[in-house]
């Protein structure tokens, strides 16, 4: 097509005329710089600071076991579930394995005690189903030391890591003699430590490390309700996908608010949908840096077409078409956009960097030392660069110089050569 | 073909009658007021006129940069009001040469790539452009000048890049505004001159605009205007 200039060319005179005013393209150049190394920055340490977040959680949970506890929110504490709840549960679909457990809190009332009297770090008796438990969170119920009892063997004992081990001393060991003693001495009954368990690390709300395990048999002596013994039904899932299925499944089962089930799943949806609103925000914020550099484009082409104007008046009379004079212009827009947004994204890639390191000294857990408890991990600030995001900064640079060069480059187009010939 | 005043060629341009007026500040100015001729194909015509006479007006309508208001311009057979924005860019491309009073020459850009652009807007092939535009150069007198930018020549040598310029996509109708207007007396009749040459070997049309009786004294005929209107025609004789 005649009267349009080739894109090479139009890219080369457009390089030409940027470089004869290099101060105004270095600053212009400059403010989407700053956009892009903004939208960049804030867009890769909120993707790495949401992954991390989401690891941890998804660490600290097992993924495909539900809780469910009885009462809600709303109607408060409820008593626990009975046998038949558990058969119910086990009929759903998608379930494959449930187990009960019957919680007793350890009070001034009720202690833990080893032979000389010393008490135990418990602060929870749970009475389980050793193998079901094992089955249900192979991970996390695993021993350090001793083994798990044989079934239907009572009078055992399975302690949490903290349970066993107070003040960096060992309170009771595998083999050792512990006692529940309620109402200081008015009941008494003995158990065998046949194990310990691994410590827990994380946290999460699976974290056994201050708990005693008793087969479920003798639990059920201690609980105040006999026919609805159980205080937590764990569940476990044959996909974690079904997770939130099973447990709509679970809560028709039960009259409204009678009942709260965890959903590992659907909290770390939620906490990652959180996040991403806030990441979102934030390069919202950001994108508002590259909003003003585009009104900054607008000006100095403005000015710019001003200057010009005798120059289009010449192209116009040598044959040049008003789409001509606009592209001349557009591509002066779309080379600051192309070589701002790519050392945009350069320095935005280093300024993450730079910022993970400043922001990790403030967001450690407060008041915790990590030498105190190691299983606090420190918090990873490492920024996360999705090529997408990348892209994504890259063509909103060139966007924004395109659509506020527009203007200018079509009062460019549109002036009337005559009177741009004429203008001094 | 056409028969006017003892010629007997081919009629390049025909204008009938065109009015124009436009607008300065608050005073609307009639630069036009019904001026009618034609213009024989390898012609050399001078428009003879005192400033205000609407002679400039005239080529730039001449030179489709802009409309007037009332009349007809046919040039090559083409009613030329009848295109679109976009089809009189064209023409200005392939049909027409300018060739301005303060030599309008892209301060950026060297000799050499300012004769060259308009073949680059016509999107010739590279290195046939850049063999046609050193050709004009070389013919012009600017062999030597080739990688000069406009700030590095004399007037008459801006004037002489301007010309190639003009020339380069062999146009059928050169338009000169005042060629000699910002040029010493010397350089003036240098590009007078070679204007002349050109028209003559190599049979393009040129319609001059000036104010000097002298320089208009070159050419085949001279039209008089004054206040926006033809005041007589009369032909040089040679």
């Amino acid at each position: 097509m005649s009267g349009a200039l080739k894109p090479s060319k139009l890219l080369g005179m457009a390089w030409l005329n940027l470089k004869h005013r290099k101060l105004r393209t270095v600053l212009t150049t400059l403010s989407v710089v700053i956009g892009i190394t903004t939208i960049i920055a804030v867009a890769s340490l909120g993707e790495g600071f949401r992954g991390e977040i989401k690891q941890r959680l998804e660490h600290g949970f097992e993924l495909d076991v539900l809780i469910v506890f009885p009462g809600s929110f709303v109607a408060g504490l409820r008593e626990g579930f009975s046998q038949s709840d558990v058969d119910y549960i086990k009929g759903i679909e998608n379930v494959t394995l449930v187990t009960p457990l019957i919680t007793v809190p350890l009070t001034e009332d009720l202690e833990l005690c080893n032979e000389t009297g010393a008490k135990l770090g418990a602060f929870t008796i749970g009475g389980v189903n050793f193998n079901e438990m094992r089955e249900l969170l192979p991970q996390r119920f695993t021993l350090w030391k001793g083994e798990f009892p044989v079934e239907n063997e009572t009078g055992k004992m399975i302690l949490g890591y903290k349970a066993s081990i107070v003040n960096e001393t060992m309170v009771a060991d595998v083999g050792g003699n512990v006692s529940l003693i309620l109402s200081h001495g008015f009941m008494r009954w003995n158990f065998t430590v046949s194990g310990v368990l691994a410590k827990g690390g994380t946290s999460g709300i699976t974290n056994f490390d201050y708990w005693a395990f008793i087969p479920i048999e003798d639990a059920i002596k201690l609980a105040r309700n006999k026919e609805k013994p159980y205080q937590i039904i764990l569940v476990k899932v044959s996909n974690p996908q079904k997770a939130e299925s099973v447990a709509r499944g679970i809560e028709k089962h039960f009259s409204p608010y009678s009942v709260t089930v965890f959903v590992p799943t659907a909290l770390i949806r939620q906490v990652d949908g959180i996040l991403n609103l806030v990441q979102m925000f934030l390069v919202a914020i950001g994108s508002i840096s590259l909003l003003v550099a585009g009104v900054g484009i607008m000006n100095i082409m403005t000015v710019a077409v001003m200057e010009r104007t005798r120059e289009i008046g010449i192209l116009k009379a040598i044959g040049a078409k008003n789409r001509t004079v606009l592209s001349m212009f557009l591509a002066e827009a779309l080379l600051i956009g192309v070589i701002g947004g790519l050392i945009g994204e350069f320095t935005g890639y280093l300024l993450s960097y730079g910022l993970a390191t400043v922001l990790a000294n403030f967001i450690q857990p407060s008041g915790v030392s990590i030498a105190e408890r190691p299983e606090v991990h420190r918090i990873e600030m490492a920024p996360s660069f999705s090529p997408l995001w990348m892209l994504i900064a890259f063509i909103f640079a060139i966007a924004i110089c395109i659509i506020f060069g527009l203007y200018p480059a079509r009062k460019a187009a549109k002036l009337n050569p005559v009177e741009a010939l004429r203008y001094e | 073909m056409a028969n006017l005043a003892g010629f007997s060629l081919p009629v390049l341009l025909d204008v009938r009658n065109i009015k124009k007026s436009y607008r300065m500040g608050k005073v609307i100015v009639q630069a036009l007021r019904g001026v009618s001729f034609s213009v024989m194909e390898g012609e050399f015509l001078a428009v003879l006129g005192p400033s205000g006479s609407g002679k400039s007006t005239l080529l730039h309508l001449i030179g489709c940069l802009d409309r007037p208001d009332e009349g007809e311009i046919i040039l090559d057979g083409k009613n030329v009001l009848k295109l679109s924005d976009d089809e009189l860019a064209e023409l200005r491309l392939k049909r027409i040469g300018f060739i301005f009073q303060f030599f309008n020459l892209l301060p950026r850009l060297t000799a050499l790539e300012n004769v060259e652009l308009p073949l680059m807007l016509a999107r010739v092939p590279e290195r046939e452009a850049r063999e046609k535009a050193k050709k004009l150069l070389e013919l012009v007198g600017l062999g030597g000048r080739l990688n000069h930018k406009p700030s590095e020549l004399s007037g008459g040598e801006q004037q002489r890049v301007a010309i190639a310029r003009a020339l380069v996509n062999d146009p059928k109708l050169v338009l000169a505004d005042e060629p000699t207007g910002n040029l010493d007396t010397k350089s003036g009749w240098d590009i007078v001159n070679l204007m002349r040459k050109l028209n003559e070997e190599m049979n393009q049309t040129f319609i001059v605009v000036t104010h000097d009786q002298k320089v208009a004294e070159v050419a085949d005929r001279i039209i008089y205007l004054r206040d926006g209107l033809v005041e007589g025609i009369k032909s040089v004789p040679r």
